[in-house]
């Protein structure tokens, strides 16, 4: 079957935290998983004594076990591709979300436009 | 509760209420019993005899403690103990506003360990500290303009018996600053047999009762004196002792700065951070296998399945037990 790189929802109400698990992909959400390999809180939080509003997000992973895994052939969610992509451990699957910057003009375009704004 | 009775129409209750207030001057205040009740007879004002007892006490014998001591200082019941049926109690002495400023004056600005300071005022280590953070808030708050509860603080003060040092001369100490507080492996009964040729030290009495547990002479706050009164036995001059049970403060100090740096630097390294438009994430590497073969070993990565989770137990302490 089907091995999935996911997230099981555990905390409270309006307090979410999520273990990292590796589970079978038809298993229930919070069903007992092969292993838990990390933990997210998505929660953000300031640092203390930090009142510039900078927030940060803490997520706990077993790097090497996420590696074996998805050497192994397990399927992150997006989710989870999203947070092993920040780590190196994975491609990003979307686009970068870096502003982008427009290509150089041509030199002919480029020059009448310099003298026309001086 | 009082008896659920619908309400009548907005217009009618409104005249009742105008009715109602030409009857009698306490309507304001039992509003809304009114509306449910069906006397609008104000109540008799209950006089008691104890009430009755306290308002002649009040005009006799009680007159003086109307208002506060115009000398100053506490005003008791009883002669030395603000609880009049417990004659025994007595407050221990607080430190004033002069001492506390003379503490953080030691440690802010004249750099001194705060075990030499503790030492030499006979306070606390804890309190030493707490008094220096607590200054330093103090004096944040009065640079950023904030309002101080001074006044409070003055009618605290006033009520407890104060202790206050002196800058330059050698003072009394307050309080036992060398105590141990109470290990609980060393609250069971032990009986350890030994021999009697065997000489049987704080270290072997601290190792009969737990393998890990330091010896009396470890845990102390201030090994460092102890440490001095060996030199001092040892015909070593005053001065010298106290040259060198500073140095050891200082030294103790450095390393636990040094100790306190290095953590910091471990969790640094061991995490990793990423930065996004709104958030940065933190990676912290982990050992997802130290939960053990049953997946149930406590303090370690994720919440647990089939366990329950005692955040909300009751009698656990909820709020933070440490500063960050």
């Amino acid at each position: 079957m089907t091995l999935k790189i996911r997230l099981a929802r555990f905390g409270r109400r309006n307090a979410p935290f999520y273990n990292i698990v590796v589970a079978h992909a038809r298993t229930a959400r919070n069903s007992k998983p092969l292993e838990v390999i990390g933990t997210y809180d998505p929660m953000p939080k300031a640092d203390p004594y930090d009142n510039s509003g900078r927030l940060h997000k803490d997520i706990q992973l077993d790097m090497l076990r996420a590696k074996y895994w998805i050497g192994v052939g397990a399927q992150p969610t997006d989710t989870m591709w999203r947070l092993l992509s920040m780590v190196g451990i994975l491609e990003p699957k979307y686009r970068n979300q870096q502003p982008r910057t427009a290509p150089e003009l041509p030199a002919d375009i480029k020059k009448p436009e310099a003298s026309s704004s001086t | 509760m009082p008896p659920r009775i619908p309400t009548k129409p907005s217009a009618s209750s409104a005249s009742a209420l105008v009715r109602s207030s030409f009857v009698s001057p306490c309507t304001s205040q039992c509003l809304p019993s009114c509306r449910a009740g069906f006397s609008t007879t104000p109540s008799r004002e209950r006089s008691t005899i104890l009430r009755r007892d306290f308002m002649m006490w009040l005009k006799t014998r009680g007159a003086k403690y109307r208002h506060p001591n115009p000398e100053g200082g506490p005003n008791y019941l009883a002669s030395n103990t603000p609880f009049p049926l417990n004659p025994q109690f007595r407050s221990d002495r607080v430190l004033d506003e002069q001492a506390r400023e003379l503490i953080w004056e030691k440690v802010m600005k004249k750099g001194e360990t705060l075990k030499a300071v503790s030492a030499e005022l006979g306070v606390d280590l804890a309190r030493v500290a707490a008094i220096v953070r607590l200054k330093e808030v103090e004096k944040d708050w009065i640079s950023k303009g904030k309002r101080l509860a001074t006044s409070y603080s003055k009618a605290i003060l006033n009520m407890l018996p104060l202790k206050t040092f002196k800058p330059g001369v050698e003072n009394r100490p307050l309080e036992a600053i060398n105590e141990i507080h109470i290990h609980t492996a060393t609250q069971k009964q032990l009986f350890w047999p030994t021999a009697e040729s065997r000489q049987f030290t704080r270290e072997d009495a601290a190792k009969a009762f737990h393998a890990k547990m330091l010896s009396a002479d470890k845990r102390v706050p201030h090994p460092e004196l102890i440490r001095m009164e060996r030199d001092l036995l040892r015909d070593m001059s005053p001065d010298e002792a106290r040259a060198r049970f500073i140095s050891a403060a200082e030294q103790s100090e450095r390393q636990a700065a040094e100790k306190q740096r290095r953590k910091a630097m471990d969790e640094e390294q061991a995490t990793k951070k990423v930065k996004t438009s709104r958030f940065e994430f933190r990676f912290k590497e982990v050992d997802s296998e130290l939960v053990g073969k049953d997946g149930r070993a406590p303090n370690v990565v994720g919440w647990k399945y089939g366990m329950p989770h005692y955040d909300r137990k009751k009698g656990l302490v909820k709020i933070p037990t440490s500063v960050p």
